[in-house]
């Protein structure tokens, strides 16, 4: 996939209007976020969930990637809970341990090797019979595995991602926006301080208008 | 500073100035010993109006709320992550053939309650859905004339400077909005074109934002960020609007007091209520209690509550409280354009329809449904991504860059109320020790057949508005009403048409979950208008010694 | 330099501008035909004038309402040109001292009155096409009629004002009907024609401002009276208070307006939102060109009525 959003970076309007006192705080501290923290999980637990979290959201080789895992151990190591819990999932935390030793079970008693070792491709088609519902070891308990992998695994990775200013500049999303909001408000129209997309041929102007946007 | 989400901010006297940075008002406060005229759990669209009301009546009366007393202006980022603190994220239990996603889409914790999230659509019930019942065929008639309540509607746009068209197509004629529409965005103009090609009518939607300027606050920037809440307080929550002006008429507000327990006394009538606060258990009386918790914690309270006297719960005779849980079906069809949308741009709906609302004909269902052009941002896209398609991987990230693109369409479905979908509480407690609710639901076959009717509809509309590729979320759903639903007779309701409990008269209910139907609209307008009439029929009574 | 060439043409024009209240005090001093020349030279000029700010007024609001448009087609640089034009050619007739016409003044004129009424038709289709045709909603959001009709205006006030320059006061016709007259008919209708976008856009702000209500309650007066002279001329004196005010009232609207601007979220620290989202800054001098295209009119028709 290219660069839809070439020289895009939705962090280059941090001293605009478009970003408040609080929103900086609040972006700088997801920044500065460890990659390799851990306190909710086992080394073990630690490795699988990292292994997974590629997985779900692989993320391109030539930038550092958005530190999932310790964005997901973080949610559960605060038990940062949504509001609801489906009666047949356990507690936030204890879905999460039952649900990667489940994973890890699942991947030893078909290949042979804790999940963080399989191939990409294997890990790939070991998540995809978990979605269909066709993993029944003994370790995910009396938890569906495919209800984990929905509601739980996915669920909380994929929303810890597009919470990431580097999923924002991949899908062009304009980012912060207070006090400025937006002014062209119809089909096919960009205030300066949006992402332009590289339309066909368009590459290079969008990349000079990407290259603005942190100064308009 | 200290932070408003740990620590009460409306103490020693003030209350935090919602409209300035770092700023105070004066606040009146009442000893939890001195009996206050009407102690109010919550301060929604239920209890923060009524809270104003009262007050403005000349009643004393102080509100409690869970959540803490946000200053949008410094308190809110541009972040849906960070946001998240503003839903009500403790645990709940989901069950039933259709368990609900509660937190973000229904549900708030602060001082304001969810109308600091809400959308801010706000409409009109239409009228006869106000005798659902001996009108039109289902569900159960409402004790009030919509003529009565269409002056209750006028009352709330007013106080709230609703930004809508100056002539509405549907139902009675009714008088322009206090503000103009706002400018549609890209996503609003292909409902339009969809809906025009399709021969049905379409308007800018009335909404709780302002499109000028009104006292402090700004008109609105368009920042799309609404549902993550207001950080520029254009829009017209229950924070802005009604709590100022509480305020101003002595009523106190209490922050982070999370209320546990009601009280009564052994002839039968509540004394008070038991409310958590800076760390103790405190009791505050009062000589009535309105609970206005909304449709899940309204029931567990009064559950919560039992007692010897009441061994079922308050207020609960009939058996029926948090019976008749009544959700919204929110189903939505997506597609792309090949124009750039940018949906995240404006309040999130900046058109809408209600055409199947008012046109009874070719329904092969009880009730109404309006549906509205779509905003999402890009956590809950990803979420609507993974969830309703399964796409996870590669294919969720190159679906992803399509975001600026993407077109949508949402209806907001009548549910008809059934006994069996209900909030029950469960043996596991809370934080505060408390038993933690569980929300059973489960669609009807009415319901199932107008979500099938609004899906395809829909899809017809997005097509006809250059919608491509288009595929269906078929479950979610949104707000949540009827748990102690109001009536002409103590056996088939919880409350009369004043709110009043028919067991306790000094015990009253005022939000969503006194709604005997909900109706095809989202239901903020209409609690806040209920609202209001409570409180001028509470006057009423009180002048005639009635309370 | 400059500033000595717009010293002398202050004093110039103070001297014989309908500006200055006191022709019958001119009547003094002067007589007979070279006075009226005089007259209608003044005249003449201050309708260069009106052009000007109506010009100005239009360039400026075309250049931030088409930016804010995002000059999405290029048809949308034609009005900044020609009323640059249009500006331009006035301000050279303002100065300009011989009492006749120019070619290149008029031509110019043409051009903006012509390209205001292409951009009326291009706002028109633009409403046309959306969704909701000539809803309020398109009325308040799409491309408005304010600015062509001042083009347009620009230009016939340029032409009358050339046509004027050409003749002694008294005998300027157009079209075949004093010009006097015939101006105080076009300055009473392009009054009533701003305020109506004035009301319009107020309107749609909710008239949150008492403020708001003054170019919808002071100009219609205006606009009443100075019509009033061009069906039944008398001493105008009313007429001509009501259009000072109403000049004066098209500069306070900037100053209004900036407040508006000011007003948005994020101030003038987000000023590249709020000067395209707030009250539109250039918009309200177009009252003071036509009150002083009002009270050249005016002037022009105290001269005939002498006769």
């Amino acid at each position: 996939m290219t660069d839809r959003f070439p020289g895009y970076d939705v962090l280059g309007k941090r001293h605009t209007p478009s970003w408040n006192d609080k929103t900086r705080e609040v972006i700088d501290q997801r920044l500065a976020m460890r990659a390799d923290a851990h306190r909710a999980f086992t080394d073990t637990q630690w490795l699988t969930l990292n292994a997974l979290c590629e997985r779900i959201v692989p993320q391109p080789a030539d930038r550092a990637p958005a530190p999932l895992a310790a964005m997901i151990d973080e949610k559960v190591f605060e038990d940062r809970t949504d509001g609801y819990r489906d009666g047949r999932l356990p507690p936030l935390g204890e879905a999460w341990r039952r649900g990667l030793a489940g994973l890890d079970a699942e991947a030893r008693t078909r290949h042979g090797r804790p999940f963080h070792d399989l191939s990409s491709a294997e890990q790939d088609g070991l998540l995809g019979a978990v979605q269909k519902g066709l993993a029944d070891h003994p370790a995910w308990g009396d938890m569906p595995a495919r209800l984990f992998f929905e509601k739980r695994a996915v669920h909380d990775i994929v929303a810890a991602y597009y919470a990431h200013p580097k999923a924002w500049n991949e899908i062009g999303f304009g980012g912060p926006a207070a006090p400025r909001g937006y002014v062209r408000l119809q089909a096919d129209r960009r205030d300066p301080w949006e992402a332009s997309e590289a339309r066909p041929g368009r590459a290079d102007q969008a990349r000079r208008e990407n290259a603005r946007v942190g100064r308009s | 500073m200290s932070d408003a989400a740990e620590v009460p901010q409306a103490t020693d006297g003030r209350a935090p100035d919602v409209m300035r940075v770092g700023g105070w008002i004066p606040m009146r406060q009442y000893a939890d010993t001195e009996a206050v005229d009407f102690v109010i759990v919550g301060t929604g669209a239920g209890g923060g109006t009524l809270a104003c009301k009262l007050a403005e009546h000349g009643f004393s009366v102080a509100a409690l709320d869970a959540g803490p007393y946000w200053r949008p202006l410094e308190d809110f980022a541009s972040d849906e992550r960070h946001q998240a603190k503003l839903d009500w994220t403790d645990e709940r239990i989901v069950d039933g053939d259709n368990p609900l996603v509660l937190g973000a889409n229904n549900s708030g914790k602060a001082v304001g309650g969810s109308t600091v999230h809400f959308a801010m659509v706000s409409l009109r019930f239409r009228p006869e859905w106000f005798k659902a019942r001996s009108q039109l065929g289902y569900g159960a008639d409402w004790p009030i004339d919509w003529r009565e309540m269409w002056r209750y509607y006028r009352e709330v746009e007013q106080a709230l400077k609703i930004s809508g068209p100056v002539t509405y197509p549907w139902g009675p004629k009714r008088p322009a909005y206090p503000y103009r529409p706002h400018e549609m965005n890209a996503a609003a103009l292909v409902l339009a074109r969809g809906a025009e090609a399709l021969g049905i009518k379409w308007i800018p939607t009335p909404l709780a934002t302002v499109s000028a300027p009104r006292g402090l606050a700004h008109p609105c920037v368009y920042r799309g960020m609404c549902v993550i809440g207001c950080a520029t307080n254009a829009k017209q929550s229950v924070l802005v609007t009604w709590l100022p002006r509480a305020l101003a008429a002595g009523a106190e507000i209490r922050d982070l007091a999370m209320v546990g327990r009601i009280e009564h006394d052994d002839a039968g009538r509540v004394t008070g209520v038991h409310y958590h606060r800076d760390g103790a258990w405190r009791f505050q009386r009062a000589r009535n209690v309105v609970v206005a918790g909304y449709a899940i914690e309204t029931p567990r309270l009064l559950l919560s509550s039992a007692s010897n006297l009441f061994p079922d719960g308050l207020a609960n005779a009939s058996g029926l409280v948090g019976k008749n849980l009544m959700v919204q079906s929110n189903q939505a069809v997506w597609g792309v354009m090949d124009e750039e949308i940018r949906c995240y741009k404006g309040p999130p709906s900046l058109s809408i329809t209600e055409h199947w609302n008012y046109e009874d004909k070719g329904k092969d269902f009880f009730g109404g449904y309006c549906y509205m052009s779509q905003g999402v941002l890009p956590v809950t896209w990803a979420g609507i991504q993974a969830g309703a398609r399964g796409l996870w991987g590669q294919a969720l990230i190159d679906e992803m860059t399509r975001y600026n693109h993407q077109v949508g369409l949402k209806m907001v479905g009548e549910c008809l109320p059934q006994e069996r979908n209900q909030v029950t509480l469960t043996e596991e407690t809370d934080q505060y020790g408390l038993r933690i609710p569980r929300v059973t639901y489960a669609y009807c076959d009415n319901d199932k057949r107008m979500i099938r009717h609004a899906l395809g509809f829909m899809r017809q509309n997005l097509v006809a508005g250059g919608g491509k590729e288009i595929f269906e979320e078929t479950d979610d759903t949104c707000h949540m009403n009827g748990t102690a639903r109001m009536g002409d007779s103590p056996r088939d309701s919880v409350v009369s048409a004043d709110c009043r409990s028919w067991d306790i008269p000094n015990l009253w209910i005022c939000d969503g979950s006194i709604f005997p139907t909900v109706g095809g609209v989202n239901p903020s307008l209409t609690i806040q208008a209920i609202a209001c009439r409570t409180a001028d029929r509470i006057k009423a009574m009180a002048g005639r010694g009635e309370l | 330099m400059r500033a000595a060439v717009l010293r002398e043409f202050g004093r110039d024009f103070a001297k014989t501008s309908a500006l200055t209240p006191a022709p019958q005090a001119r009547i003094l001093r002067f007589s007979g035909r070279n006075r009226r020349v005089d007259i209608a030279s003044a005249a003449g000029r201050q309708l260069n004038l009106s052009a000007a700010i109506l010009a100005l007024s239009v360039l400026a609001d075309s250049a931030q309402e088409h930016y804010r448009g995002s000059f999405h087609n290029r048809t949308m640089y034609a009005p900044l040109g020609v009323a640059a034009l249009a500006l331009g050619g006035s301000l050279f007739g303002v100065f300009d001292r011989r009492p006749m016409r120019h070619p290149a003044r008029d031509g110019v004129y043409a051009l903006a009155a012509l390209t205001g009424l292409v951009g009326l038709g291009f706002h028109a289709y633009n409403i046309a096409k959306r969704p909701g045709r000539m809803s309020w909603h398109n009325l308040f959001y799409g491309a408005p009629a304010g600015a062509p009709f001042a083009l347009v205006l620009s230009g016939l006030l340029g032409r009358a004002a050339e046509k004027v320059r050409d003749a002694a006061a008294g005998e300027a016709r157009v079209l075949g009907v004093p010009a006097g007259r015939l101006l105080a008919a076009v300055s009473a209708l392009g009054l009533v024609g701003t305020v109506g976008e004035a009301g319009l856009l107020h309107y749609r702000g909710a008239f949150q401002n008492p403020a708001m209500a003054l170019p919808v309650s002071l100009p219609p007066v205006a606009a009443a009276l100075v019509g009033a002279q061009a069906i039944r001329p008398s001493t105008g004196r009313a007429a001509r208070a009501w259009l000072k005010l109403t000049a004066a009232l098209g500069f306070a609207g900037v100053g209004f307006h900036m407040f508006g601007v000011h007003r948005g979220n994020g101030g003038w620290g987000n000023w590249r939102q709020n000067v395209l989202n707030g009250p539109p800054i250039p918009a309200p001098p177009s009252f003071t060109g036509l009150a002083l295209a009002g009270l050249a009119a005016l002037a022009l028709m105290a001269e005939a009525a002498d006769d």
